[in-house]
């Protein structure tokens, strides 16, 4: 009877514990949009070579019947706000790239592609993404291979 | 005997005419789209309801307006800070003019000699082009970054509005320089006026944001005199434009009407004027949306066919606009368009 009375008071303890301690280490939960699964259980680190060499450039591609992001995003009152290209410039220092890093990690939930407003909100409606974006449906599935690479950066793809 | 044969010819004198006239009015307007998310212009025929030229090669486009012979496009370019002037016929891209900084709306002086241009890019400026030599003849300076413009119906003023400064700037269009503001609630997003018998001003129209419904400007007294709202609608909150609940009105060709276009009601109300009573109301298309209930078209602006029978909306959220009976207040067609429909204005071919 005792050893059972210890057993209960020790796990009662445990779980006042594991309160507190989530109760300390809380932070403001991000934004989960509605169809988002659970991210990855290991939360993966976002690589700024890969950003660099694969998630920028599709900020200044122009797809067919599209404005390019960076048309609206240069320096705009948006979530997503790139850096101005240099005069003569075509992509971006290192310094402007590495600010753009901050800026775009901020959108995004490590792990959780579809739970990331920069993978949700420019992805058309009827394939999951917001009801609107001024930009339009930048990515019309989340099969278009741009939005794959975003999704792949998320996941914590590393540059190779 | 004779005069059977009279009276039968009179009526196929008649049916020839009618029947000439069919393809005259039917080549006598053009409905323009600018697709603000792509880099295309759709033109439709109020006719056939159908996209029968698409302008390419102008990225971000936003404003479109027309020259007063109807054979040059005035399209303004916010990827590039300029004026694109388009042949009419061909859609070729014949002139660009360099603005003073990015454009938002324009509008073209009823005696067809000027292009008038809002500047959004801070600190805000009205750019005047002069048609005859498409070059920048003027920039006047305002207090605030610009949004909308148009002019007065009986074409002696500019009114320019501001979203960040939330004011309106009311322009002479002699002397060029503005000559009376008036500061309002909130931000200011497209307006229309209505005209005096005597073809004066009467009153600005002006949607704001936060506000769902209209405020009325006494264009005499310069104030604020009335507020009208909509009805209530459900949608707004997943399209992310309960700040901007209203977007799109317009008086009819024939100033009997106010349309008023809502994004929470998903739908565009009729007025009548001088008298701002409610007559009913048009549903605009749904969104449909993967595992999410449908959300609403966001209605982003109108323009008229110029026999008052027809009121077109762009539906940003939809790549489409909607033709509208506007005797039933029936939508009488969804026509498909490019990305991110929102400025529309009709021309009316000489």
């Amino acid at each position: 009877m005792c050893r059972w009375t210890a057993v209960l008071a020790t796990a009662f303890l445990a779980l006042i514990l594991q309160a507190g301690s989530a109760r300390l280490s809380a932070k403001p939960a991000p934004v989960a949009h509605p169809q988002s699964p659970a991210a990855d259980s290991a939360t993966p680190a976002l690589d700024y070579e890969f950003f660099k060499a694969r998630v920028e450039p599709i900020f200044l591609k122009k797809r067919p019947t599209h404005a390019r992001c960076y048309v609206c995003h240069e320096e705009a009152n948006h979530a997503l706000k790139l850096a101005k290209l240099s005069p003569g410039n075509t992509t971006w220092t290192e310094e402007e790239s590495r600010r753009n890093f901050a800026m775009v990690s901020a959108l995004v939930t490590p792990g959780d592609p579809i739970g990331s407003t920069l993978l949700h909100h420019p992805l058309a409606p009827e394939a999951g993404g917001d009801a609107f974006h001024s930009g339009g449906r930048q990515f019309e599935s989340q099969s278009d291979p741009d939005w794959m690479t975003l999704a792949e950066w998320v996941r914590g793809q590393k540059a190779k | 005997m004779s005069r059977i044969l009279r009276v039968r010819r009179l009526g196929l004198l008649q049916i020839f005419c009618a029947l000439l006239a069919l393809p005259a009015l039917a080549a006598t307007a053009r409905i323009y789209i600018t697709n603000s998310a792509g880099d295309t212009i759709s033109v439709i025929d109020p006719v056939t309801n159908k996209v029968v030229q698409v302008i390419k090669g102008i990225e971000v486009p936003h404003g479109v307006n027309f020259s007063r012979d109807g054979k040059l496009v005035f399209i303004s370019n916010e990827s590039e800070s300029v004026l694109d002037v388009v042949d009419q016929k061909s859609g070729a891209i014949t002139g660009r003019v360099p603005l003073s900084g990015h454009p938002n709306n324009i509008a073209v002086t009823k005696d067809g000699k000027q292009v008038v241009i809002c500047i959004a890019s801070a600190p805000g400026a009205i750019d005047i082009v002069d048609i005859a030599t498409l070059k920048l003849a003027k920039t006047i300076p305002v207090r605030g970054p610009l949004h909308n413009v148009y002019v007065t119906p009986d074409g002696n003023y500019a009114v320019a509005g501001s979203v960040a400064a939330k004011r309106i700037t009311v322009v002479d269009l002699k002397t060029l320089a503005p000559v009376w503001e008036v500061d309002l609630e909130g931000g200011v997003r497209p307006m229309t006026m209505d005209a005096n018998a005597d073809g004066s001003t009467h009153r600005i129209y002006v949607q704001i944001s936060n506000y769902h419904g209209f405020v009325v400007v006494d264009f005499a007294s310069h104030k604020e005199v009335a507020r009208v709202k909509l009805p209530d609608g459900e949608f707004g909150k997943a399209e992310w434009r309960l700040g901007t609940p209203t977007h799109g009105i317009g008086v009819s060709p024939d100033g009997k009407t106010l349309w008023v276009n809502s994004i929470l009601a998903n739908a565009v109300f009729e007025y009548s004027l001088p008298d701002l009573k409610l007559m009913g109301h048009a549903s605009l298309p749904l969104v449909e949306r993967k595992g999410e209930a449908p959300s609403g078209a966001v209605p982003e602006w109108i323009t008229f066919t110029p026999d008052n029978k027809t009121v077109y909306i762009s539906n940003s959220a939809s790549r489409s606009v909607s033709a509208i009976d506007t005797a039933t207040l029936k939508q009488v067609a969804v026509i498909p368009v490019g990305e991110v429909p929102k400025r529309i204005n009709t021309l009316v071919l000489p």
